[in-house]
């Protein structure tokens, strides 16, 4: 592993950048493991967050791309 | 409702949408400045002038995002997802478009005379984060941007 870039700018930088590429995983592994019909809890536990917030956050735009949903507490 | 409210209006309502395009919880300066970049009014020209319409903008930013990865070893084409399918939820407005719109509210002395001009100098008064980053990436010198901007507010 290299180490810290030494501009802080880039530094700092990479943080937000990683933060971004996090958020697009999620989405599109949360979508998989939904679509591969894994469950709400199940998802959640995997990624270490309440089954509340990982529903929240993803149910209305799976709904939407019409993926094929297991029961809430499935 | 006046005039410049329903442009503002507009422009975060399509800064969430780029938000969420860009599986973003919250709505950053940089989704202001591609809401802006294609939100019909004579300030964009200043823009399209500098090189920076919407898609330059856009490219500009990737760079930025995978420019920023490559600096900590990450390689962003290791991940090259489908595209997920946006979220729902209204993104709330985060930080950076926070101060933005802080900087470019307290540019005009007075409310009344708020203009989109303003609110593109304070996407532009920022010198640090994402923004200026792909401004200096796409060959933009920002200060002189700015400059430029300020002066169509001039009279």
């Amino acid at each position: 592993m290299s180490e810290v870039p030494s501009d802080p700018a880039d530094a700092l930088a990479a943080v937000v950048a990683l933060r971004r590429l996090a958020d697009r995983l999620e989405d599109a592994a949360v979508e998989q493991a939904m679509r591969t019909g894994w469950s709400w809890p199940r998802v959640a536990e995997a990624l270490g967050v309440t089954r509340q917030a990982v529903y929240k956050k993803h149910v209305h735009r799976l709904i939407v791309a019409g993926v094929k949903l297991r029961r809430r507490d499935g | 409702m006046s005039q410049f409210d329903r442009y503002l209006h507009a422009v975060i309502t399509r800064a969430q949408r780029e938000a969420r395009e860009d599986s973003s919880p919250t709505v950053e300066a940089q989704h202001l400045l591609l809401a802006m970049s294609g939100e019909p009014d004579p300030v964009v020209e200043v823009l399209t002038s500098a090189g920076l319409d919407t898609a330059a903008l856009r490219a500009a930013l990737e760079r930025e995002f995978v420019e920023s990865l490559s600096a900590v070893g990450v390689a962003s084409s290791a991940y090259d997802l489908p595209k997920p399918s946006p979220r729902r939820n209204h993104p709330g407005i985060g930080t950076s478009a926070k101060l933005a719109l802080e900087r470019g509210f307290s540019s005009s002395p007075r409310k009344k005379d708020l203009r989109p001009a303003h609110l593109l100098v304070g996407i532009l008064s920022a010198e640090v984060g994402t923004v200026p980053r792909a401004l200096t990436l796409a060959g933009v010198n920002r200060s002189d941007l700015l400059a430029q901007v300020r002066q169509t507010i001039g009279e």
